[in-house]
Protein backbone atom coordinates (compact mmCIF):
# COMPACT_ATOMS: atom_id res chain seq x y z
CA UNK A 1 0.00 0.00 0.00
CA UNK A 2 2.79 2.36 0.90
CA UNK A 3 4.56 1.63 -2.39
CA UNK A 4 1.37 2.53 -4.30
CA UNK A 5 1.16 5.81 -2.38
CA UNK A 6 4.80 6.43 -3.06
CA UNK A 7 4.29 5.80 -6.79
CA UNK A 8 1.32 8.18 -6.89
CA UNK A 9 3.31 10.86 -5.12
CA UNK A 10 6.24 10.28 -7.45
CA UNK A 11 3.94 10.62 -10.46
CA UNK A 12 2.37 13.77 -9.05
CA UNK A 13 5.74 15.25 -8.22
CA UNK A 14 7.04 14.63 -11.71
CA UNK A 15 3.96 15.59 -13.71
CA UNK A 16 2.12 18.07 -11.49
CA UNK A 17 3.40 21.21 -13.30
CA UNK A 18 2.62 19.86 -16.79
CA UNK A 19 -0.84 18.62 -15.82
CA UNK A 20 -1.61 21.88 -14.06
CA UNK A 21 -0.38 23.89 -17.03
CA UNK A 22 -2.70 22.07 -19.45
CA UNK A 23 -5.66 22.23 -17.05
CA UNK A 24 -5.14 25.97 -16.67
CA UNK A 25 -4.77 26.54 -20.38
CA UNK A 26 -7.86 24.50 -21.23
CA UNK A 27 -9.90 25.83 -18.33
CA UNK A 28 -8.50 29.33 -17.81
CA UNK A 29 -9.13 29.56 -14.09
CA UNK A 30 -9.53 33.31 -13.83
CA UNK A 31 -12.63 33.81 -11.63
CA UNK A 32 -14.26 35.90 -14.34
CA UNK A 33 -17.69 34.60 -13.37
CA UNK A 34 -17.43 36.60 -10.14
CA UNK A 35 -17.82 39.69 -12.32
CA UNK A 36 -15.05 41.54 -10.55
CA UNK A 37 -14.53 44.48 -12.83
CA UNK A 38 -10.94 45.18 -12.02
CA UNK A 39 -9.55 41.71 -11.52
CA UNK A 40 -7.79 39.39 -13.94
CA UNK A 41 -4.51 37.58 -13.89
CA UNK A 42 -2.49 35.18 -16.01
CA UNK A 43 -1.96 32.03 -14.01
CA UNK A 44 -0.02 30.26 -16.76
CA UNK A 45 2.69 32.95 -16.69
CA UNK A 46 3.13 32.43 -12.94
CA UNK A 47 3.31 28.65 -13.30
CA UNK A 48 5.74 28.66 -16.20
CA UNK A 49 8.06 31.23 -14.64
CA UNK A 50 8.06 29.57 -11.24
CA UNK A 51 8.81 26.07 -12.51
CA UNK A 52 11.31 27.29 -15.10
CA UNK A 53 13.31 28.80 -12.26
CA UNK A 54 12.85 26.18 -9.57
CA UNK A 55 12.68 22.95 -11.52
CA UNK A 56 13.27 23.53 -15.21
CA UNK A 57 13.24 19.83 -16.08
CA UNK A 58 9.63 19.45 -14.82
CA UNK A 59 8.13 21.58 -17.60
CA UNK A 60 9.42 20.51 -20.99
CA UNK A 61 9.74 23.33 -23.49
CA UNK A 62 7.79 21.32 -26.02
CA UNK A 63 4.86 21.05 -23.57
CA UNK A 64 5.00 24.79 -23.02
CA UNK A 65 4.98 25.29 -26.78
CA UNK A 66 1.91 23.02 -27.19
CA UNK A 67 0.17 24.67 -24.23
CA UNK A 68 0.70 28.01 -25.96
CA UNK A 69 -0.92 26.69 -29.13
CA UNK A 70 -3.88 25.45 -27.08
CA UNK A 71 -4.16 28.81 -25.35
CA UNK A 72 -4.26 30.60 -28.70
CA UNK A 73 -7.08 28.36 -29.84
CA UNK A 74 -9.06 28.90 -26.64
CA UNK A 75 -8.58 32.65 -26.43
CA UNK A 76 -8.84 33.20 -30.18
CA UNK A 77 -5.53 34.98 -30.73
CA UNK A 78 -3.37 34.20 -33.78
CA UNK A 79 -1.92 30.73 -33.44
CA UNK A 80 1.68 30.68 -32.23
CA UNK A 81 1.52 33.99 -30.38
CA UNK A 82 1.00 32.63 -26.85
CA UNK A 83 3.66 29.96 -27.50
CA UNK A 84 6.09 32.70 -28.40
CA UNK A 85 5.26 34.63 -25.23
CA UNK A 86 5.55 31.54 -23.03
CA UNK A 87 8.91 30.70 -24.56
CA UNK A 88 10.22 34.25 -24.08
CA UNK A 89 9.17 33.86 -20.44
CA UNK A 90 11.19 30.62 -20.34
CA UNK A 91 14.21 32.40 -21.83
CA UNK A 92 14.00 35.07 -19.13
CA UNK A 93 13.65 32.42 -16.43
CA UNK A 94 16.60 30.43 -17.81
CA UNK A 95 18.73 33.58 -17.90
CA UNK A 96 17.79 34.41 -14.30
CA UNK A 97 18.61 30.84 -13.26
CA UNK A 98 22.02 31.03 -14.91
CA UNK A 99 23.03 34.29 -13.29
CA UNK A 100 21.57 33.66 -9.81
CA UNK A 101 23.85 32.36 -7.09
CA UNK A 102 21.61 32.97 -4.10
CA UNK A 103 17.89 32.65 -4.98
CA UNK A 104 15.41 35.03 -3.37
CA UNK A 105 11.66 35.33 -3.91
CA UNK A 106 11.70 39.13 -3.97
CA UNK A 107 14.37 39.26 -6.70
CA UNK A 108 12.53 36.59 -8.68
CA UNK A 109 9.32 38.60 -8.33
CA UNK A 110 10.92 41.81 -9.58
CA UNK A 111 12.48 40.00 -12.51
CA UNK A 112 9.11 38.40 -13.21
CA UNK A 113 7.46 41.82 -13.24
CA UNK A 114 9.98 43.16 -15.76
CA UNK A 115 9.53 40.06 -17.90
CA UNK A 116 5.72 40.19 -17.98
CA UNK A 117 5.86 43.90 -18.74
CA UNK A 118 8.03 43.14 -21.77
CA UNK A 119 5.90 40.15 -22.80
CA UNK A 120 2.61 42.02 -22.52
CA UNK A 121 4.06 44.96 -24.41
CA UNK A 122 5.11 42.62 -27.20
CA UNK A 123 1.69 40.98 -27.12
CA UNK A 124 -0.04 44.36 -27.28
CA UNK A 125 2.14 45.54 -30.16
CA UNK A 126 1.69 42.29 -32.08
CA UNK A 127 -2.09 42.14 -31.63
CA UNK A 128 -2.77 45.82 -32.09
CA UNK A 129 -0.39 46.75 -34.86
CA UNK A 130 0.16 43.55 -36.81
CA UNK A 131 -3.06 41.58 -36.39
CA UNK A 132 -5.54 44.51 -36.01
CA UNK A 133 -7.04 43.38 -32.71
CA UNK A 134 -8.28 46.08 -30.37
CA UNK A 135 -7.12 45.70 -26.78
CA UNK A 136 -7.88 47.71 -23.67
CA UNK A 137 -4.61 49.00 -22.27
CA UNK A 138 -6.18 49.40 -18.84
CA UNK A 139 -7.19 45.71 -18.76
CA UNK A 140 -3.64 44.76 -19.64
CA UNK A 141 -2.25 46.87 -16.81
CA UNK A 142 -4.68 45.29 -14.34
CA UNK A 143 -3.73 41.86 -15.61
CA UNK A 144 -0.01 42.56 -15.20
CA UNK A 145 -0.48 44.03 -11.72
CA UNK A 146 -2.46 41.09 -10.38
CA UNK A 147 -0.20 38.55 -12.09
CA UNK A 148 2.79 40.16 -10.36
CA UNK A 149 1.09 40.36 -6.95
CA UNK A 150 -0.23 36.82 -7.08
CA UNK A 151 3.18 35.47 -8.10
CA UNK A 152 4.33 35.60 -4.47
CA UNK A 153 1.23 33.80 -3.21
CA UNK A 154 1.28 31.04 -5.82
CA UNK A 155 5.04 30.63 -5.56
CA UNK A 156 4.66 29.86 -1.86
CA UNK A 157 1.74 27.52 -2.56
CA UNK A 158 3.78 25.62 -5.17
CA UNK A 159 6.70 25.35 -2.75
CA UNK A 160 4.38 24.03 -0.06
CA UNK A 161 2.90 21.43 -2.43
CA UNK A 162 6.37 20.30 -3.48
CA UNK A 163 7.45 19.95 0.13
CA UNK A 164 4.35 17.89 0.85
CA UNK A 165 4.96 15.61 -2.12
CA UNK A 166 8.64 15.20 -1.23
CA UNK A 167 8.01 14.50 2.45
CA UNK A 168 7.97 10.88 3.68
CA UNK A 169 9.05 9.62 0.29
CA UNK A 170 12.39 11.19 -0.44
CA UNK A 171 11.20 11.62 -3.98
CA UNK A 172 13.99 12.78 -6.21
CA UNK B 1 33.88 45.35 -18.36
CA UNK B 2 35.03 42.53 -20.58
CA UNK B 3 34.39 39.59 -18.17
CA UNK B 4 30.88 40.79 -17.20
CA UNK B 5 29.91 41.15 -20.87
CA UNK B 6 31.17 37.64 -21.45
CA UNK B 7 29.08 36.38 -18.53
CA UNK B 8 25.97 38.00 -19.97
CA UNK B 9 26.60 36.47 -23.40
CA UNK B 10 27.26 33.08 -21.88
CA UNK B 11 24.10 33.24 -19.75
CA UNK B 12 21.96 34.30 -22.70
CA UNK B 13 23.48 31.71 -25.01
CA UNK B 14 22.98 29.06 -22.38
CA UNK B 15 19.35 30.14 -21.88
CA UNK B 16 18.61 29.95 -25.58
CA UNK B 17 20.56 26.89 -26.61
CA UNK B 18 21.06 24.65 -23.60
CA UNK B 19 18.75 21.66 -23.53
CA UNK B 20 17.92 20.13 -20.16
CA UNK B 21 18.10 16.45 -19.39
CA UNK B 22 14.59 15.81 -20.66
CA UNK B 23 14.35 18.58 -23.26
CA UNK B 24 14.28 17.50 -26.87
CA UNK B 25 14.23 20.96 -28.38
CA UNK B 26 16.14 24.08 -27.48
CA UNK B 27 14.21 27.26 -26.71
CA UNK B 28 15.59 28.96 -29.79
CA UNK B 29 14.24 26.30 -32.14
CA UNK B 30 10.79 26.41 -30.50
CA UNK B 31 10.70 30.22 -30.68
CA UNK B 32 11.60 29.86 -34.32
CA UNK B 33 8.67 27.40 -34.78
CA UNK B 34 6.27 29.83 -33.11
CA UNK B 35 7.29 32.67 -35.40
CA UNK B 36 6.87 30.41 -38.44
CA UNK B 37 3.37 29.47 -37.22
CA UNK B 38 2.49 33.13 -36.80
CA UNK B 39 3.75 34.14 -40.22
CA UNK B 40 2.10 31.23 -42.03
CA UNK B 41 -1.14 31.82 -40.10
CA UNK B 42 -1.22 35.50 -41.04
CA UNK B 43 -0.86 34.58 -44.74
CA UNK B 44 -3.72 32.03 -44.50
CA UNK B 45 -1.45 29.20 -45.53
CA UNK B 46 -3.56 26.11 -46.20
CA UNK B 47 -1.53 23.59 -44.22
CA UNK B 48 -1.49 25.90 -41.19
CA UNK B 49 -5.24 26.33 -41.44
CA UNK B 50 -5.77 22.55 -41.45
CA UNK B 51 -3.45 22.16 -38.47
CA UNK B 52 -5.29 24.98 -36.73
CA UNK B 53 -8.70 23.41 -37.38
CA UNK B 54 -7.47 20.01 -36.11
CA UNK B 55 -6.09 21.61 -32.93
CA UNK B 56 -9.30 23.56 -32.46
CA UNK B 57 -11.49 20.46 -32.70
CA UNK B 58 -9.37 18.66 -30.10
CA UNK B 59 -8.96 21.63 -27.80
CA UNK B 60 -12.63 22.69 -27.77
CA UNK B 61 -13.80 19.22 -26.81
CA UNK B 62 -11.13 18.68 -24.19
CA UNK B 63 -11.65 22.18 -22.82
CA UNK B 64 -15.34 21.42 -22.44
CA UNK B 65 -14.51 18.33 -20.40
CA UNK B 66 -11.81 20.05 -18.32
CA UNK B 67 -14.16 22.98 -17.64
CA UNK B 68 -16.87 20.78 -16.09
CA UNK B 69 -15.76 21.28 -12.45
CA UNK B 70 -15.38 25.04 -12.89
CA UNK B 71 -18.72 25.21 -14.69
CA UNK B 72 -20.34 23.33 -11.82
CA UNK B 73 -18.88 25.81 -9.39
CA UNK B 74 -19.95 28.71 -11.56
CA UNK B 75 -23.49 27.34 -11.98
CA UNK B 76 -23.86 26.90 -8.23
CA UNK B 77 -22.63 30.42 -7.66
CA UNK B 78 -25.17 31.72 -10.15
CA UNK B 79 -27.95 29.67 -8.53
CA UNK B 80 -27.14 31.12 -5.12
CA UNK B 81 -27.06 34.62 -6.55
CA UNK B 82 -30.42 34.04 -8.23
CA UNK B 83 -31.96 32.81 -4.99
CA UNK B 84 -30.72 35.89 -3.20
CA UNK B 85 -32.22 38.16 -5.83
CA UNK B 86 -35.44 36.16 -6.24
CA UNK B 87 -37.78 38.45 -4.33
CA UNK B 88 -36.66 41.64 -6.06
CA UNK B 89 -36.69 40.00 -9.48
CA UNK B 90 -40.18 38.64 -8.87
CA UNK B 91 -41.55 42.05 -7.93
CA UNK B 92 -39.91 43.62 -10.94
CA UNK B 93 -41.22 40.87 -13.22
CA UNK B 94 -44.78 41.30 -12.01
CA UNK B 95 -44.76 45.02 -12.71
CA UNK B 96 -43.08 44.48 -16.08
CA UNK B 97 -45.58 41.78 -16.99
CA UNK B 98 -48.49 44.12 -16.37
CA UNK B 99 -46.90 46.77 -18.51
CA UNK B 100 -46.02 44.36 -21.29
CA UNK B 101 -49.46 42.81 -21.42
CA UNK B 102 -50.95 46.18 -22.19
CA UNK B 103 -48.30 46.92 -24.79
CA UNK B 104 -48.54 43.56 -26.50
CA UNK B 105 -51.81 44.17 -28.29
CA UNK B 106 -50.74 47.42 -29.88
CA UNK B 107 -47.49 45.72 -30.90
CA UNK B 108 -49.41 42.94 -32.63
CA UNK B 109 -51.41 45.51 -34.56
CA UNK B 110 -48.25 47.29 -35.67
CA UNK B 111 -46.70 44.00 -36.75
CA UNK B 112 -49.66 42.97 -38.84
CA UNK B 113 -49.96 46.40 -40.35
CA UNK B 114 -46.30 46.25 -41.22
CA UNK B 115 -46.78 42.93 -42.99
CA UNK B 116 -49.82 44.24 -44.86
CA UNK B 117 -48.01 47.36 -45.96
CA UNK B 118 -45.02 45.36 -47.11
CA UNK B 119 -47.36 43.20 -49.15
CA UNK B 120 -48.95 46.30 -50.61
CA UNK B 121 -45.66 47.62 -51.88
CA UNK B 122 -44.62 44.11 -52.95
CA UNK B 123 -41.64 44.12 -50.61
CA UNK B 124 -39.93 41.00 -49.32
CA UNK B 125 -39.87 39.38 -45.95
CA UNK B 126 -36.73 38.14 -44.39
CA UNK B 127 -36.86 34.53 -43.34
CA UNK B 128 -34.06 32.35 -42.14
CA UNK B 129 -33.00 28.82 -41.27
CA UNK B 130 -32.72 28.36 -37.54
CA UNK B 131 -30.02 26.22 -36.01
CA UNK B 132 -29.85 25.71 -32.28
CA UNK B 133 -26.49 25.16 -30.63
CA UNK B 134 -25.07 24.60 -27.19
CA UNK B 135 -22.34 26.85 -25.81
CA UNK B 136 -19.30 24.65 -25.22
CA UNK B 137 -16.79 27.15 -23.89
CA UNK B 138 -17.49 30.57 -22.48
CA UNK B 139 -14.21 31.91 -21.19
CA UNK B 140 -15.02 35.58 -20.75
CA UNK B 141 -11.39 36.48 -21.29
CA UNK B 142 -10.81 40.20 -20.81
CA UNK B 143 -9.10 40.35 -24.17
CA UNK B 144 -11.58 38.58 -26.41
CA UNK B 145 -15.26 38.10 -25.71
CA UNK B 146 -16.26 35.02 -27.64
CA UNK B 147 -17.93 31.65 -27.10
CA UNK B 148 -17.54 28.29 -28.79
CA UNK B 149 -20.67 26.47 -29.95
CA UNK B 150 -21.11 22.82 -30.81
CA UNK B 151 -22.25 23.30 -34.41
CA UNK B 152 -19.97 23.78 -37.39
CA UNK B 153 -19.80 23.50 -41.16
CA UNK B 154 -21.31 20.00 -40.81
CA UNK B 155 -24.53 21.71 -39.68
CA UNK B 156 -24.42 24.38 -42.43
CA UNK B 157 -23.00 27.10 -40.21
CA UNK B 158 -21.38 29.83 -42.24
CA UNK B 159 -19.20 32.81 -41.45
CA UNK B 160 -21.10 35.97 -40.54
CA UNK B 161 -24.34 34.25 -39.47
CA UNK B 162 -26.27 36.07 -36.76
CA UNK B 163 -26.45 34.51 -33.30
CA UNK B 164 -29.48 35.13 -31.11
CA UNK B 165 -30.49 34.26 -27.57
CA UNK B 166 -34.27 34.16 -27.67
CA UNK B 167 -35.17 37.11 -29.84
CA UNK B 168 -32.15 39.18 -28.86
CA UNK B 169 -29.05 39.61 -30.95
CA UNK B 170 -25.86 38.53 -29.16
CA UNK B 171 -23.14 38.10 -31.78
CA UNK B 172 -21.98 36.70 -35.08
CA UNK B 173 -20.08 33.64 -36.25
CA UNK B 174 -16.43 34.52 -36.91
CA UNK B 175 -14.82 31.11 -37.23
CA UNK B 176 -16.25 27.84 -38.53
CA UNK B 177 -14.75 24.41 -37.98
CA UNK B 178 -16.25 21.06 -38.92
CA UNK B 179 -18.24 20.47 -35.72
CA UNK B 180 -17.60 23.65 -33.75
CA UNK B 181 -17.70 27.40 -34.39
CA UNK B 182 -16.61 30.57 -32.63
CA UNK B 183 -19.09 33.34 -31.97
CA UNK B 184 -17.79 36.86 -31.43
CA UNK B 185 -20.06 38.48 -28.86
CA UNK B 186 -21.34 42.02 -29.25
CA UNK B 187 -19.55 42.97 -26.03
CA UNK B 188 -16.15 42.44 -27.68
CA UNK B 189 -14.18 45.54 -28.65
CA UNK B 190 -13.63 44.13 -32.14
CA UNK B 191 -17.33 43.63 -32.79
CA UNK B 192 -18.75 46.37 -35.03
CA UNK B 193 -22.48 46.12 -35.64
CA UNK B 194 -24.54 48.55 -37.74
CA UNK B 195 -27.45 49.59 -35.53
CA UNK B 196 -30.32 52.01 -35.54
CA UNK B 197 -31.49 53.89 -32.46
CA UNK B 198 -35.22 54.29 -31.97
CA UNK B 199 -37.12 56.57 -31.79
CA UNK B 200 -35.82 58.91 -34.51
CA UNK B 201 -34.23 56.08 -36.54
CA UNK B 202 -30.65 57.22 -35.99
CA UNK B 203 -28.03 55.11 -37.76
CA UNK B 204 -24.85 54.20 -35.90
CA UNK B 205 -22.14 51.59 -35.38
CA UNK B 206 -22.02 49.74 -32.08
CA UNK B 207 -18.93 48.19 -30.59
CA UNK B 208 -18.41 46.30 -27.33
CA UNK B 209 -16.45 47.76 -24.45
CA UNK B 210 -14.81 44.49 -23.47
CA UNK B 211 -17.08 44.08 -20.45
CA UNK B 212 -20.84 43.67 -20.44
CA UNK B 213 -21.81 46.82 -22.32
CA UNK B 214 -21.77 48.26 -25.80
CA UNK B 215 -20.62 51.66 -27.02
CA UNK B 216 -22.16 53.68 -29.82
CA UNK B 217 -19.14 54.72 -31.81
CA UNK B 218 -20.18 56.41 -35.02
CA UNK B 219 -23.42 58.33 -35.05
CA UNK B 220 -24.20 59.75 -38.44
CA UNK B 221 -24.11 63.49 -37.74
CA UNK B 222 -26.66 63.54 -34.94
CA UNK B 223 -26.45 65.09 -31.54
CA UNK B 224 -28.39 62.95 -29.11
CA UNK B 225 -27.92 65.01 -25.99
CA UNK B 226 -31.26 66.79 -26.15
CA UNK B 227 -33.36 63.87 -27.28
CA UNK B 228 -35.31 61.19 -25.47
CA UNK B 229 -34.07 59.72 -22.23
CA UNK B 230 -34.23 56.12 -23.40
CA UNK B 231 -33.21 54.81 -26.80
CA UNK B 232 -33.76 51.28 -28.04
CA UNK B 233 -30.97 49.73 -30.09
CA UNK B 234 -31.85 47.45 -33.02
CA UNK B 235 -29.84 45.96 -35.84
CA UNK B 236 -30.22 48.31 -38.77
CA UNK B 237 -29.81 45.74 -41.53
CA UNK B 238 -27.29 48.04 -43.24
CA UNK B 239 -24.73 46.35 -45.49
CA UNK B 240 -27.04 43.34 -45.66
CA UNK B 241 -25.31 41.60 -42.78
CA UNK B 242 -28.34 40.93 -40.63
CA UNK B 243 -32.08 41.36 -40.77
CA UNK B 244 -33.16 44.79 -39.56
CA UNK B 245 -35.05 45.18 -36.31
CA UNK B 246 -33.44 42.54 -34.11
CA UNK B 247 -33.38 44.05 -30.60
CA UNK B 248 -29.96 44.40 -28.97
CA UNK B 249 -30.24 46.64 -25.93
CA UNK B 250 -31.28 49.94 -24.46
CA UNK B 251 -29.52 53.25 -23.89
CA UNK B 252 -30.50 55.03 -20.73
CA UNK B 253 -29.34 58.60 -21.18
CA UNK B 254 -29.50 59.20 -17.46
CA UNK B 255 -26.32 57.13 -17.25
CA UNK B 256 -24.67 59.07 -20.05
CA UNK B 257 -21.08 59.99 -19.27
CA UNK B 258 -19.26 62.57 -21.31
CA UNK B 259 -16.04 60.56 -21.57
CA UNK B 260 -17.49 57.16 -22.46
CA UNK B 261 -20.27 58.26 -24.80
CA UNK B 262 -23.48 56.32 -25.22
CA UNK B 263 -23.41 53.03 -23.34
CA UNK B 264 -25.76 50.25 -24.41
CA UNK B 265 -27.20 47.93 -21.77
CA UNK B 266 -27.77 44.61 -23.50
CA UNK B 267 -31.08 42.88 -23.05
CA UNK B 268 -29.29 39.59 -22.49
CA UNK B 269 -26.67 38.75 -19.90
CA UNK B 270 -23.85 37.57 -22.14
CA UNK B 271 -22.13 35.74 -19.31
CA UNK B 272 -25.08 33.36 -18.89
CA UNK B 273 -25.35 31.87 -22.36
CA UNK B 274 -26.27 28.18 -22.51
CA UNK B 275 -28.09 27.65 -25.79
CA UNK B 276 -28.11 29.98 -28.77
CA UNK B 277 -29.91 30.26 -32.07
CA UNK B 278 -27.97 30.77 -35.28
CA UNK B 279 -29.81 32.36 -38.17
CA UNK B 280 -29.11 32.88 -41.83
CA UNK B 281 -31.31 35.34 -43.65
CA UNK B 282 -32.81 34.82 -47.04
CA UNK B 283 -35.20 36.87 -49.11
CA UNK B 284 -38.54 35.37 -49.88
CA UNK B 285 -41.43 36.99 -51.78
CA UNK B 286 -44.99 36.74 -50.54
CA UNK B 287 -47.74 37.74 -52.94
CA UNK B 288 -50.62 35.41 -52.26
CA UNK B 289 -53.98 37.10 -51.69
CA UNK B 290 -55.02 34.44 -49.18
CA UNK B 291 -52.21 35.45 -46.88
CA UNK B 292 -53.17 39.08 -47.35
CA UNK B 293 -56.75 38.31 -46.33
CA UNK B 294 -55.56 36.39 -43.31
CA UNK B 295 -53.41 39.29 -42.25
CA UNK B 296 -56.25 41.78 -42.80
CA UNK B 297 -58.57 39.58 -40.72
CA UNK B 298 -56.01 39.43 -37.98
CA UNK B 299 -55.66 43.21 -38.04
CA UNK B 300 -59.42 43.59 -37.78
CA UNK B 301 -59.58 41.21 -34.83
CA UNK B 302 -56.77 43.01 -33.10
CA UNK B 303 -58.38 46.38 -33.80
CA UNK B 304 -61.64 45.10 -32.30
CA UNK B 305 -59.76 43.91 -29.24
CA UNK B 306 -58.09 47.26 -28.99
CA UNK B 307 -61.44 49.10 -29.19
CA UNK B 308 -62.86 46.86 -26.48
CA UNK B 309 -59.91 47.55 -24.34
CA UNK B 310 -60.29 51.31 -24.88
CA UNK B 311 -63.97 51.07 -23.93
CA UNK B 312 -63.15 49.06 -20.82
CA UNK B 313 -60.43 51.50 -19.92
CA UNK B 314 -62.89 54.40 -20.12
CA UNK B 315 -65.43 52.48 -18.05
CA UNK B 316 -62.74 51.79 -15.54
CA UNK B 317 -61.82 55.47 -15.42
CA UNK B 318 -65.46 56.48 -14.80
CA UNK B 319 -65.95 53.88 -12.09
CA UNK B 320 -62.68 54.99 -10.55
CA UNK B 321 -63.98 58.59 -10.45
CA UNK B 322 -67.25 57.50 -8.84
CA UNK B 323 -65.42 55.36 -6.35
CA UNK B 324 -63.17 58.26 -5.45
CA UNK B 325 -66.12 60.62 -4.93
CA UNK B 326 -67.93 58.04 -2.79
CA UNK B 327 -64.82 57.54 -0.75
CA UNK B 328 -64.54 61.31 -0.19
CA UNK B 329 -68.19 61.52 0.90
CA UNK B 330 -67.76 58.52 3.12
CA UNK B 331 -64.78 60.02 4.87
CA UNK B 332 -66.68 63.32 5.35
CA UNK B 333 -69.67 61.51 6.87
CA UNK B 334 -67.38 59.52 9.10
CA UNK B 335 -65.88 62.74 10.43
CA UNK B 336 -69.35 64.19 11.08
CA UNK B 337 -70.42 61.01 12.86
CA UNK B 338 -67.39 61.13 15.10
CA UNK B 339 -68.13 64.77 16.00
CA UNK B 340 -71.80 63.97 16.75
CA UNK B 341 -70.77 61.11 18.99
CA UNK B 342 -68.54 63.45 20.92
CA UNK B 343 -71.38 65.98 21.32
CA UNK B 344 -73.71 63.19 22.47
CA UNK B 345 -71.29 62.12 25.15
CA UNK B 346 -70.94 65.73 26.37
CA UNK B 347 -74.75 66.16 26.53
CA UNK B 348 -75.16 62.90 28.43
CA UNK B 349 -72.66 64.14 30.94
CA UNK B 350 -74.61 67.40 31.37
CA UNK B 351 -77.89 65.50 31.89
CA UNK B 352 -76.29 63.32 34.49
CA UNK B 353 -75.00 66.36 36.35
CA UNK B 354 -78.54 67.94 36.21
CA UNK B 355 -80.11 64.76 37.56
CA UNK B 356 -77.69 64.73 40.42
CA UNK B 357 -78.55 68.33 41.29
CA UNK B 358 -82.32 67.55 41.13
CA UNK B 359 -81.98 64.52 43.36
CA UNK B 360 -79.93 66.57 45.85
CA UNK B 361 -82.70 69.24 45.86
CA UNK B 362 -85.39 66.63 46.54
CA UNK B 363 -83.39 65.33 49.47
CA UNK B 364 -83.09 68.85 50.86
CA UNK B 365 -86.86 69.42 50.42
CA UNK B 366 -87.56 66.22 52.36
CA UNK B 367 -85.19 67.31 55.10
CA UNK B 368 -86.86 70.75 55.35
CA UNK B 369 -90.33 69.14 55.45
CA UNK B 370 -89.17 66.76 58.18
CA UNK B 371 -87.74 69.66 60.23
CA UNK B 372 -91.00 71.61 59.89
CA UNK B 373 -93.10 68.59 60.96
CA UNK B 374 -90.60 67.81 63.67
CA UNK B 375 -91.34 71.16 65.27
CA UNK B 376 -95.07 70.34 65.25
CA UNK B 377 -95.22 66.61 65.91
CA UNK B 378 -91.80 65.81 67.33
CA UNK B 379 -93.18 65.75 70.89
CA UNK B 380 -95.79 63.15 69.92
CA UNK B 381 -93.23 60.73 68.64
CA UNK B 382 -90.41 61.42 71.08
CA UNK B 383 -89.67 59.01 73.91
CA UNK B 384 -88.71 61.94 76.19
CA UNK B 385 -92.27 63.29 76.49
CA UNK B 386 -93.94 62.23 79.73
CA UNK B 387 -97.43 62.47 78.27
CA UNK B 388 -96.72 59.79 75.88
CA UNK B 389 -95.48 57.40 78.46
CA UNK B 390 -98.24 54.90 77.73
CA UNK B 391 -98.05 55.30 74.00
CA UNK B 392 -95.61 53.83 71.63
CA UNK B 393 -92.54 56.06 71.36
CA UNK B 394 -89.29 56.26 69.42
CA UNK B 395 -85.84 57.49 70.12
CA UNK B 396 -84.87 60.70 68.26
CA UNK B 397 -82.83 60.17 65.17
CA UNK B 398 -84.05 56.67 64.37
CA UNK B 399 -85.80 55.92 61.05
CA UNK B 400 -89.01 54.97 62.97
CA UNK B 401 -89.00 58.38 64.66
CA UNK B 402 -88.55 60.05 61.25
CA UNK B 403 -91.46 58.02 59.81
CA UNK B 404 -93.63 58.95 62.83
CA UNK B 405 -92.88 62.69 62.37
CA UNK B 406 -93.58 62.50 58.63
CA UNK B 407 -96.94 60.77 59.44
CA UNK B 408 -97.73 63.75 61.63
CA UNK B 409 -97.48 61.90 64.91
CA UNK B 410 -99.53 58.88 63.85
CA UNK B 411 -98.05 55.56 64.59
Amino acid sequence: MSSVNKNIKLFLYKNFPVVLLFVIVLNEIDFNYLDLKYFSFNFSYILIFHYSIKRSQSLGYIYIFIAGLFNDVIVGTPIGLSSLMYLILCVAAAYLRNITLRPSLIKDGIFFLITILIINSLLFIALNLIFDYELELFDQIINITFTFLLYFLFSNIFNFCEKYLMSNNNVK
Amino acid sequence: MEPSRDDFVIAIRSAFLKKGAQQRFSLLSLIFFSIIFLILGSFNFKVTNYVKIAIEEIVYRSSFIVSIPENLLKDNYVVVQNYLNLYKVNEKNISELKELKSKNISKNITEYENIRLKQLIDDYFVAGNEIFAKVLIDKKSPFLRSVIINKGSKNSIKLGMAVLDGIYFIGKVVEVNYITSRVLLISDINSKIPVSLEPNNIQAIMSGNGNEKGIIEYISGTNLKNKNEKLIVFTSGMAGLFKSGIPIGIIDKKNLLSDTGLMVDFYKDLSQLKYVKILSFEKEFLNSTIQTKEVVNKINIENLKNENIDFLKKQKEISEDIRKKLEDQNSLLNKQLIELRKENIELNNLIKEGKDIVSQDAERQKDIKFLELNLLYGSKCSKNNFKNILKKKYRIGTPEYRACVLNKGKY
